[in-house]
């Protein structure tokens, strides 16, 4: 907010439950008229935050729980997504849409959303999707200075996640894959919060004698393809690990992409662990055993070696 | 103040369900402190009187629709509070089999046709249930429950406006404590009474002390008359406040000691208790015992709930689509 | 007026005759409101509109020529063929954005009013729709947020449905709509409104002229309910001509389909003007003739321009959707 002026917050719940929210209350008494709460109107303030976009502001809205994108579906699909190409390429829509997707604890089946999956099947959203504390930082500057609208998909796990945030304001790029940790066995693609399971997941498996390599895309629009090629040419073996339910999930496509171009490298078929095709369940337990947990995640890449 | 109307045998009995949902309320959150049930939890304690007073004129067979602050509601429209406190501690052997929690309440059997957790959301739904009911001409009515915060969401308008175009027999029942979420309503938007809106698209609307079991009954009487007697829907607008903040763990500091002062001077079942003892319907032993039953009622409750195991694994993927 | 009387009339028979396909709206009855009240902005103020943006592209200047491309998807349109008619913009004359989802562009307004008030820039944003558009929740929400931020934003609310085809007169005027007048709406969140006859020209001017200046001292959103009678040609699927526009017609309308004549002869706001005008003794009906005719030619030779354009290549297809 200090580096450009046109850049508004529009939400006043950012960082929602969280205890770390008091944060923007600092950011309130310095930029107090750049940030607006609005009612609990989600399709009329994405609108607002678009058509502010439209005019030239860099607006940055916070939906909160990912789940309340599905209000304001028609400003973002059909309106925010669709102006650059419907208009010729003339109006520019430079807005982030920022939200905490996935299982949280306890958030049942209308706070548990994780929409990235649909959203990645709308052509003209990008969309990040952080892992790390440095990737949250470095991401979120490309997205504000991105012209395209944006999808900005954190994870509420993610706040509490301690890690190295380099101090420099280097943007990290949008398309470029990240090799969170190298190994030779399996290549081990993850998104989110899941990067964090899998980084968990691997040293347990490097007890075992299995060396993972975990790929983390960080945007999948733009998408690197080519460092997850890489990768499957050196291990042959592929396991995807992503948050969003299982048909037509994030990890769907990246294995589609990977057998339409990297066949010849595979040795084994490729696997995914995904969220069960099922409402989320509030009953923790049950929650706990749906997602991509890490003992899914070991089995599946122990059984790529097999 | 009460109606001549009001038997007071019934008054009494009606004070008992409000302590039921009191002591109710008071465990659960309790046993969030605890640790014993985790997620969001939304607390009604300080409108007991707008969920009694409401549902205390509707039928089994009427459909009844709420938000994320519906333990109550459900209480009051003869919910098992077992079952729903199991469901609200996720076990087995609540409502939903653990798959719902706090913000997804149903309870079929009674007319609680489901909650929650977004605002405003069952309120299409209460359309669709009283368009239902039109069709099958059995005099049934919906009810549906949302705050304050919903008034500005597009689909309580859309809502408004089709069930006034269509005359549906739906009772829209605001309960207006002055905050949506962690802010006050002038935040939001520079209406004050949603009665206003419903006006706008020619419903009868009123707006009351939703504090006072006998207004909030007056005003249900009339409308469940209203809509048995095909005229259309009604909007009720009870002003209440919340003793708790949004959520359990919200310390609530937006808000005035002085506010939360006055309010508890309304307490809505303090008033009742007051309204008996004056007319020595009840005297304090009898309401000591009162209270005392519905703490012990809770109490078996909650040893249910948390004594129940835990869903099976299998559970997970039935029940996500029905086959025959 | 006349620019987007012949405009419209001549995409019936390029329609009809297979130039271009898809369903298209035409604002043919609308156009007293439309050209006099875009005439009392600047020229940097923001417009949005709906898929019935033709005669707002036009009353602000927009070339037919590239309108024409643009509704026949040819690559000299205003969108480059990507848009056609629903979506044509035209930034330079600050149509950022239309929408075909009926109230698609009303939370929109919000956010260029909010840029504006921000930068402190001094523009406002109007904000074109019909009456259908205020039975979607995305009205009352962005009136509420109006309100709420004062912004900048006339709300122009063109409510064609008066006695209209298709829907029910009944206490209320219309059959989806149970809120009337329809002012209710917006008054229901402290947004200043009114209802005006649409129809006529000069009190159109006066109110946009009051309401845009109060909303540039800071006063806060308008809105503006302008209500007409919805044109004849547009009660079928797709739109007709019962009678192509003529001067003469002002005076004379025997030669109108029967059905049709009572509209010509007394709802046409196009014809309602040319009376007025001549009754004021500001043009004669030969001077008047006179500026149709060349009317007439220029949008002939718009057409032809707009025909004879060349599709975008294939490979438009898959580019310019990201910047």
């Amino acid at each position: 907010m200090t580096a450009d002026e046109r850049v508004h917050l529009i939400n006043g719940t950012f960082l929602s439950l969280s205890p770390h929210r008091h944060v923007f209350q600092d950011l309130q008494k310095k930029f107090g008229d750049r940030m607006i709460a609005p009612p609990i109107s989600e399709l009329g303030f994405c609108g607002l935050a678009t058509g502010a976009a439209m005019a030239g502001l860099r607006p940055i809205v916070d939906l909160s729980t990912g789940s309340f994108i599905y209000e304001a579906w028609p400003q973002v699909a059909n309106e925010a997504a669709n102006a650059f190409s419907m208009s010729g390429g003339q109006t520019r829509v430079p807005v982030v849409f920022h939200l905490f997707h996935g299982l949280r604890g306890g958030g049942a089946a209308q706070h548990s959303g994780s929409p990235q999956a649909m959203l990645w099947n709308v052509p003209g959203l990008e969309i990040a999707l952080p892992s790390s504390p440095r990737d949250v930082k470095g991401l979120f500057k490309t997205a504000v200075a991105s012209d395209n609208p944006t999808i900005f998909v954190d994870h509420i796990r993610l706040l509490d996640i301690r890690g190295e945030v380099p101090e420099s304001d280097k943007p990290i790029p949008f398309g470029v894959a990240d090799i969170k940790r190298a190994g030779g066995d399996v290549t081990l693609i993850a998104t989110s919060y899941t990067v964090q399971v899998c980084l968990g997941a691997a040293q347990k498996l490097a007890k075992e004698g299995i060396e993972v390599e975990v790929v983390d895309p960080r945007t999948l629009v733009p998408f690197d393809l080519a460092t997850i090629l890489s990768s499957v040419e050196k291990t042959h073996r592929v396991v995807i690990a992503d948050e969003t339910h299982q048909s037509c999930g994030v990890a769907a496509e990246i294995a589609a992409r990977i057998a339409e171009t990297g066949f010849d490298k595979l040795k084994t078929r490729i696997r995914r662990v995904s969220t069960l095709d099922v409402p989320v369940p509030y009953s923790p337990p049950l929650e706990a055993h749906i997602g991509p947990t890490e003992s899914r995640i070991m089995e599946a890449v122990r059984a790529a070696l097999i | 103040m009460a109606t001549k109307k009001e038997n007071l045998k019934e008054v009494v009995e009606l004070l008992r369900r409000m302590w039921l949902i009191r002591a109710f309320e008071e465990k659960v959150s309790a046993l969030y402190a605890e640790r014993q049930i985790v997620g969001l939890l939304h607390l009604g304690i300080g409108q007991e009187a707008v969920a009694v007073g409401a549902l205390s004129l509707l039928h089994d067979d009427d459909y009844v629709y709420g938000g994320h602050r519906s333990h109550g509601h459900a209480i009051a429209k003869g919910a098992d509070i077992n079952k729903l406190m199991a469901e609200i501690a996720g076990r087995a052997t609540g409502y939903c089999g653990g798959k719902g929690g706090s913000m997804h309440i149903v309870a079929k059997e009674c007319g609680f046709i489901t909650a929650t957790g977004v605002v405003g959301g069952t309120i299409p739904l209460a359309l669709g249930a009283a368009f239902a009911s039109k069709e099958r001409k059995k005099g049934q009515v919906a009810a549906v429950f949302f705050g304050d915060g919903a008034g500005q969401a597009g689909p309580f308008h859309e809502s408004l406006n089709i069930a006034s175009l269509w005359r549906l027999p739906v009772i829209f029942i605001c309960e207006n404590n002055g905050y949506a979420e962690f802010t006050p309503l002038s935040a939001h938007t520079k209406i004050e009474r949603l009665a206003q809106h419903a006006k706008t698209y020619g419903i009868p609307a009123s707006t009351l002390d939703g504090n006072d079991l006998f207004a909030v009954r007056n005003a249900m009487t009339k409308a469940v008359a209203n809509c048995r007697a095909g005229k259309g829907p009604v909007f009720v607008e009870c002003l209440t406040h919340r003793m708790r903040g949004h959520y359990e763990g919200d310390p609530a500091k937006y808000r005035e000691l002085s506010q939360l002062a006055e309010w508890k001077k309304k307490d809505p079942i303090a008033r009742v208790a007051r309204m008996l003892r004056s007319k020595q319907a009840i005297t304090d032993k009898e309401l000591k015992a009162m209270e005392s039953k519905a703490r012990t009622l809770v109490e078996k409750a909650a040893k249910f709930s948390l004594s129940s195991p835990w869903p099976a694994d299998g559970s997970l993927t039935s029940q996500v689509y029905k086959t025959t | 007026m006349f620019v987007i009387r012949h405009f419209e009339e001549s995409l019936v028979p390029l329609h009809d005759k297979g130039v271009f396909s898809g369903h298209y709206h035409l604002y043919i009855g609308q156009e007293a409101t439309g050209v006099p009240a875009l005439s009392c902005l600047r020229a940097d103020d923001y417009l949005f509109t709906t898929h019935r943006n033709h005669g707002h592209l036009l009353a602000r200047g927009a070339e037919p020529k590239r309108l024409f491309a643009e509704i026949l998807g040819r690559v000299d349109g205003l969108n480059g063929g990507k848009g056609g008619s629903f979506h044509s913009v035209a930034p330079s004359l600050g149509f950022l954005h239309s929408s075909g989802v009926v109230a698609g562009i009303i939370p929109l307004s919000t956010g260029t009013a909010y840029a504006a008030k921000v930068q402190k820039n001094g523009r406002i944003t109007v904000c074109l729709f019909g009456d259908g558009s205020l039975e979607e929740g995305a009205a009352p929400e962005a009136f509420n947020l109006a309100s709420l931020l004062k912004l900048p934003v006339l709300f122009l609310c063109e409510n064609n449905g008066k006695y209209g085809s298709g829907r029910a007169v009944a206490a209320a005027q219309s059959s989806s709509m149970a809120a009337y007048p329809l002012t209710d709406l917006p008054k229901a969140y402290k947004v200043p409104a009114q209802q005006i006859d649409g129809i006529d020209a000069g009190l159109v001017h006066a109110t946009i002229l009051e309401a845009v200046e109060k909303i540039r001292r800071g006063e806060g959103p308008q809105f503006v309910e302008a209500q007409t009678v919805r044109y004849p040609g547009s009660a079928t699927n797709w739109p007709t001509v019962p009678a192509p526009t003529d001067t003469a017609l002002a005076w004379d309308v025997t030669s109108v389909p029967e059905k049709a004549r009572e509209w010509y002869r007394s709802a046409d706001p196009l014809l309602v003007y040319i009376r007025e005008l001549v009754e004021a003794k500001q043009a004669s009906r030969d001077e008047i003739a006179a500026i149709e005719g060349q009317v007439k030619t220029a949008i002939s030779a718009a057409a032809e321009f707009a025909v004879n354009s060349p599709f975008p290549k294939l490979e438009e297809a898959e580019t310019g959707f990201f910047a």
